[in-house]
């Protein structure tokens, strides 16, 4: 598992005949999938070889899906992906998965004092998915001494495999070895190890994440498990007994079981809504923490500021509109729409020429595309054209965006006392230049109205697709 | 928001009109109290969604000022309150004012029966010529309101197979976009070459389209919008 690291990750790919481990084993050491194919295949032949080489690295492989995940929560590992084990980082008590997760959301936000036990997904403020499931291990010591040791997986399947090998080897030589014991104890090892493997990393946010569609398998995998275990012990136990005994075992370790069942769920319950609450309670004081920094480090703040500039109601007016602002776009933004969108730049221009000269400009939008170099180009005219209103105009600036199939409009109003388009003077460069030039270098256009109830600017930008004129007005 | 027009042909010797404003905020209640000129009275101010409904069946007010956030109730806000003086909605009417533009809260204040929306950043005498408009039964249509209205029903014209109430005529999409552009209803008038009166009649149409039209797509798109 001493993996170059110029080499692309050991995952199994999603381009697969089983399971995807030949493609990936191929893309991993560069070569070929048909070769890596037959080899496996020809191998298979060798007294089975290949046959367990696959199933071991079907199993200890994750998939690409799977490996994206745990490295979008833990930042490159120079360990191969397949070893979900922490690494050589010393682990400190109660962190379970090592710090990485918190590593990713790297929040100012004052932790919690009662976050005691150090869980790393504290700092999370809302998905409840993959982080928060953290927070179960430590209910599960095995687990988490298991993790401890890096390679702790490798070193006992290796271990495993060693043994098997040498009591093939010793069986070969003449040696008696108990195999009506060993069978069995080996079924019950194997047992407890799928069980367990389930709750490998990736998998265990699924289990314990109840909206994860994934606990099929998850189940599945449970009950193979337990079938193995149950069934290595009665095997073990009634020796060469007969089927009548065989049953009355079954019957009486199901019942034992039921009854252990019954006795431990309520407890188990309890435990389980408990933790939930817990973790409720948690996901609500960080988000409480969160909105108090926040309105701390803007509201406050503001609120400070305005009463030192009391006397200057220019700068007061200003300073609340700039925080009203921020405060709107921190509460209502859409999360699920990104940052490029041609009204986020139009309503950032606007926000900027408010600060700068103080009069309001409100933005009206109706439609909106993703933003493209021609597009920046009309955010730039509006722009200056919204420096201008608010220059000249000295009053509040009405910007309106209209994005439709035949192409993209801004309308910049004012209600100044307006100007001749004409009589600009030559050197002015902002109208000439900045607005109707820059619209005609991009294949658009610009027209100015100017009377005495106040200036209007027009932008149209036709869509590439469309070179069709006028629409209106 | 300066759309809503400056000088008016109510002043002079007409009567008051009778308003009450409901709001949770006191001072912004009596800041708007001392910003209303005298062309209109207050007589009766409410803070929770129950006083509202006590004080407008009271004093029978020919405007109401709403806030779209109101304590109180069943917690439906203003909307509650209209529906709670539905009784009254023949003579008295309703403009929603609202610090929060988020389209959900405006379009559903609007659909409950409110006569128009406005932001509560305008002037004193721009809401008191809101007040007057919607007193006079003619709808009131901030930029924003506008951006709306045709975010929602679309900026293509009417087809004639649609259903008259789901899409806007091409004359009200004019109308709508010169309001989003700022325009004030004596401005549209100009630049369409029409009357104040029939620029008016547009708005009250589009308003009633907004009330009324079952679209679907409105009550949907109204749920998915929470920015601006």
């Amino acid at each position: 598992m001493t993996t170059a690291l110029s080499r692309p990750p050991l995952v199994r790919s999603s381009d697969r005949m089983i399971a995807g481990v030949c493609a990936g084993l191929a893309a991993h050491l560069g070569w070929p999938v048909r070769m890596v194919r037959i080899g496996m295949v020809v191998a298979a032949f060798a007294g089975g070889a290949g046959l367990a080489f696959y199933a071991w690295l079907w199993i200890m492989v994750p998939t690409a899906d799977e490996n994206a995940k745990r490295n979008a929560r833990r930042p490159a590992s120079p360990i191969a992906p397949a070893v979900s084990a922490p690494g050589p980082l010393p682990v400190p008590p109660g962190f379970i998965a090592g710090p990485a997760p918190a590593a990713g959301l790297a929040e100012p936000v004052s932790r919690p004092a009662d976050g005691r036990d150090g869980l790393a997904d504290v700092g999370q403020p809302l998905p409840a998915g993959s982080g928060t499931s953290q927070g179960t291990a430590p209910t599960n010591p095995a687990w988490f001494r298991f993790r401890r040791m890096p390679f702790a997986k490798e070193i006992l399947l290796g271990a495993g495999l060693l043994l098997a090998g040498g009591i093939l080897t010793a069986r070969m030589l003449g040696v008696d070895v108990p195999l009506g014991t060993l069978i069995p104890a080996a079924a019950i090892l194997g047992g407890a190890a799928i069980a367990w493997m389930q709750l490998d990393e990736t998998r265990r946010a699924g289990l314990v994440d109840k909206t994860k569609a994934d606990q099929a398998g998850g189940w599945a995998r449970l009950a193979a498990g337990l079938a193995l275990v149950v069934a290595g012990v009665l095997v073990m136990v009634s020796g060469s007994g007969s089927w009548e005994q065989t049953w009355l075992a079954l019957l009486a370790s199901v019942a034992v079981l039921g009854g252990v069942a019954l006795v431990l769920l309520p407890w188990g319950l309890k435990f389980w809504r408990d933790l939930e609450a817990e973790r409720a309670g948690r996901v609500r004081a960080t988000e409480r923490a969160e909105i108090a920094a926040h309105l701390h480090d803007s509201v406050l703040q503001t609120l400070a500021l305005i009463q030192r500039r009391a006397g200057n109601e220019h700068d007061v007016v200003r300073l609340a509109r700039a925080q009203e602002r921020e405060l709107r776009g921190w509460l209502y933004r859409d999360p699920g729409k990104e940052a490029g969108q041609l009204s986020e730049r139009i309503k950032a221009a606007a926000a900027e020429v408010e600060d700068s000269l103080g009069n309001a400009v409100d933005v009206v939008t109706v439609g909106d595309t993703a933003m493209t170099e021609r597009h920046e180009a009309l955010v730039q005219a509006s722009r200056e054209a919204m420096v201008n209103a608010s220059r000249h105009g000295g009053c509040t600036v009405s910007v309106y965006l209209e994005v439709a199939d035949g192409g993209v409009e801004v309308f910049v109003k004012d209600r100044g006392p307006g100007f001749d388009p004409q009589s600009v003077p030559a050197d002015r460069m902002g109208v000439r230049e900045s607005i109707v030039g820059r619209m005609k270098r991009h294949g658009g256009s610009a027209v100015i109205s100017s009377s005495a109830d106040g200036t209007e600017v027009r932008l149209r930008l036709p869509s590439d697709a469309a070179d069709n004129g006028e629409g209106k007005s | 928001m300066n759309n809503i027009g400056t000088g008016d042909a109510h002043a002079g010797g007409v009567p008051a009109i009778r308003v009450v404003i409901v709001d949770d905020h006191a001072i912004f209640r009596s800041g708007l109290k001392a910003d209303l000129d005298d062309r209109v009275t207050v007589v009766g101010e409410a803070g929770t969604v129950e006083q509202a409904i006590a004080v407008i069946a009271q004093t029978r007010p020919q405007v109401v000022l709403l806030d779209v956030h109101l304590p109180g109730g069943l917690g439906g806000g203003g909307r509650e309150v209209i529906s709670g003086s539905a009784a009254l909605l023949a003579s008295t009417r309703f403009l929603a004012l609202s610090v929060s533009d988020a389209a959900e809260d405006v379009v559903s204040v609007i659909r409950a029966g409110a006569r128009g929306y406005v932001t509560k950043s305008i002037s004193g005498a721009e809401i008191t010529d809101a007040v007057l408009r919607v007193a006079g039964g003619d709808a009131v249509f901030s930029p924003r309101l506008a951006g709306f209205v045709l975010d929602a029903f679309g900026t293509a014209p009417a087809d004639i197979a649609d259903d008259e109430l789901d899409r806007l005529s091409a004359r009200e999409l004019e109308v709508m976009r010169l309001i989003a552009r700022g325009y004030s209803y004596k401005e549209v008038a100009k630049e369409l070459f029409i009357s104040i009166k029939t620029v008016e009649t547009h708005v009250s149409a589009v308003l009633r389209k907004l009330q009324l039209s079952s679209r679907h797509e409105l009550t949907k798109w109204a749920a998915e919008r929470r920015l601006l």
